[in-house]
């Protein structure tokens, strides 16, 4: 696969404190890719490196074969940079077709990608009213929408569905998935179920520090399932402990249990759920391997 | 970051060009030139309505001759047009005060928002640095148009014989106008790119030409040859402007090299800095 992005050695200190301390990394073309940390962890300062808005203090970082923020990358890099706020005095299909111009397209066409954009955000309606006007959920849909003008390679959304309603981050999420063929996406979120269903690469920042895991490939090898239960039953751990082939089970989290397994012919999920359905335990979820969550917060029992 | 050249012509013209919606288009905008508009009806109405009997008035003709001589403003007495004669001394000195005031938001406002951050993904600094100071001189361009327009009308209402000779002259003002006001708003360009606000901006335009002034000043007392710091300020040759005392080299020339200066040092900084 193609590499988008590579960091090396990558360093940004604010004064006398370190935001990103010697990250290196590489993104590579295809499925979204999940920046995830604690608040100040230094994600929105990764973001504002890649999208070239800061310098690093030291390190590389090469997109596309570019610096950050050269005039190679526009229309092949979009964003969205947290808390930024379009032109609250103006309509937000004049402003997105200025940036539709902006990136080489005619008058026409740019108010027709300004209407297919927020289209794509379901706020086509309101094209014509000004960006000030608009609820903090809209707006925030607006932002994204510009991250979608013309047909950019790398679209990176910070916090994309960070106050959006359930409805409407769920409508993000499946644009990103629709749209993840075409771009590759990264995506810093606090909602790790949200990334977790999305993305196939993790970026875990702390204090500065990257670490990275991967929701699905890795965990296959790993062997371990983890199941949630709908309520808080009694010895689960014990019980599940006999079933065979499991070798230790432990509860990861109330009503969350992550169960280590050797393989063998029979297959274990099959029978988990047949044993949670002989014990009458309801079920949730069954999870092939370790949740994100539990692979970012939980590594010492891991 | 982004590298300042090549330059898209493109891209420079549209970002140009959106200042010009910013100020025709917007409620802000439009009140601002409301503003602007009764002032200077007041202005056509009184100063340059009655400019000829001022001017031309016999008990006062002498006099006038003599203070506008003391003051190097004898030139402007010869002129037939005397409503362009009232008019450039005071859109000389009220321009330039009004382009601080106007220009004061050129990339504070946006950069504190955040809309820079979108900008910034799709054209250079650069671009948007000087993108913006050509759109701001474009808005002051076009009320000096309109005003120089009005006054002519003025002109032709008093003695329509003049009209022709009005035009030129107003042409010559307008040309020597812009290029006055070219470092203003450029000084204004260079502000924003320190200022946190449209107010802070202003401000420190005021300390700019009030404290500066005052330490060249001083300097230029103890060590004559400091004198020269005064071109840092735009504006320096007002007064023999005013006149029109003052080579057409010297009066385009000074006012062109500041703004390529104050844009060079702003985007110096623009570039370096955060968004």
């Amino acid at each position: 696969m193609k590499s988008l992005i590579t960091a090396s050695g990558l360093s940004k200190s604010y004064g006398g404190k370190q935001a990103l301390n010697n990250v290196n990394f590489e993104i590579k073309q295809g499925a979204p890719v999940a920046l995830v940390g604690p608040n100040g962890a230094g994600k929105t300062t990764l973001f504002s490196l890649l999208c070239g808005y800061i310098n690093p203090s030291h390190g590389e970082l090469s997109i596309l074969g570019h610096k950050p923020g050269s005039a190679a990358l526009f229309n092949k890099v979009s964003a969205l940079p947290q808390d930024a706020q379009l032109d609250p005095r103006f309509n937000i299909d004049k402003q997105l077709a200025f940036y539709g111009k902006l990136q080489g397209m005619s008058t026409k066409q740019s108010h027709n990608e300004a209407l297919r954009v927020l289209d794509l955000v379901g706020l086509k309606e309101v094209a014509k009213q000004r960006a000030g006007d608009l609820s903090h959920g809209m707006r925030k849909r607006v932002t994204i929408a510009q991250a979608l003008i013309g047909a950019p390679q790398i679209v990176m959304l910070d916090e994309a569905t960070a106050g959006l309603d359930p409805i409407h981050a769920r409508e993000v999420r499946e644009l990103v998935s629709s749209l993840s063929s075409e771009a590759t996406f990264i995506l810093s979120s606090h909602d790790l179920t949200e990334l977790e269903r999305l993305c196939s690469q993790v970026l875990h920042l702390d204090k500065g520090i990257l670490s990275e895991h991967q929701t699905k490939e890795n965990n296959t090898d790993k062997h371990f399932y983890t199941l949630m239960l709908n309520e808080a039953y009694q010895n689960v751990e014990q019980q599940l402990q006999l079933l065979a082939g499991v070798s230790r089970v432990y509860m990861s989290q109330h009503k969350e249990y992550v169960v280590e397994y050797q393989p063998s012919n029979e297959p274990l999920d099959i029978a988990l759920l047949n044993f949670c359905h002989q014990q009458n335990w309801q079920y949730r979820q069954l999870v092939n391997g370790h949740t994100l969550e539990n692979q970012i917060f939980k590594q010492e029992k891991v | 970051m982004a590298t300042p050249l090549p330059i898209n012509m493109r891209r420079l013209t549209h970002i140009a060009g959106f200042e010009l919606v910013r100020m025709f288009l917007t409620k802000r905008g439009l009140i601002a030139l409301a503003a602007f508009a009764l002032v200077w009806l007041i202005i056509l109405r009184y100063p340059i309505g009655q400019a000829v009997s001022i001017i031309s008035a016999p008990d006062f003709e002498q006099l006038a001759r003599d203070i506008s001589g003391s003051i190097g403003l004898s030139k402007l007495l010869d002129w037939p047009e005397s409503e362009f004669a009232m008019y450039w001394l005071i859109a000389l000195y009220s321009f330039p005060l009004f382009a601080i005031f106007i220009c004061s938001d050129q990339t504070v406002g946006d950069r504190e928002r955040g809309t820079l951050r979108f900008l910034s993904l799709r054209s250079t600094r650069f671009e948007i640095l000087f993108g913006r100071f050509l759109g701001q001189l474009a808005v002051l361009a076009c009320l000096v148009g309109i005003t120089l327009i009005a006054t002519l009308a003025v002109l032709g209402f008093r003695e329509p014989s003049l009209l022709a000779g009005g035009f030129f002259r107003a042409l010559s003002i307008f040309l020597t106008l812009v290029v006055t006001l070219s470092p203003f708003v450029a000084l204004m360009s260079l502000i924003n790119t320190i200022a946190r606000s449209s107010r802070l901006a202003i401000v420190l335009a005021i300390l700019y030409f009030a404290g500066g002034g005052i330490v060249v000043g001083i300097l230029a007392w103890q060590i004559p040859a400091l004198n020269a710091l005064d071109y840092l300020f735009p504006g320096v040759n007002s007064e023999l402007l005013a006149g029109q005392n003052l080579p057409i080299m010297t009066a385009l020339g000074v006012p062109l090299l500041q703004s390529v200066a104050l844009i060079a040092i702003g985007h110096r900084i623009f570039t370096r800095s955060s968004l």
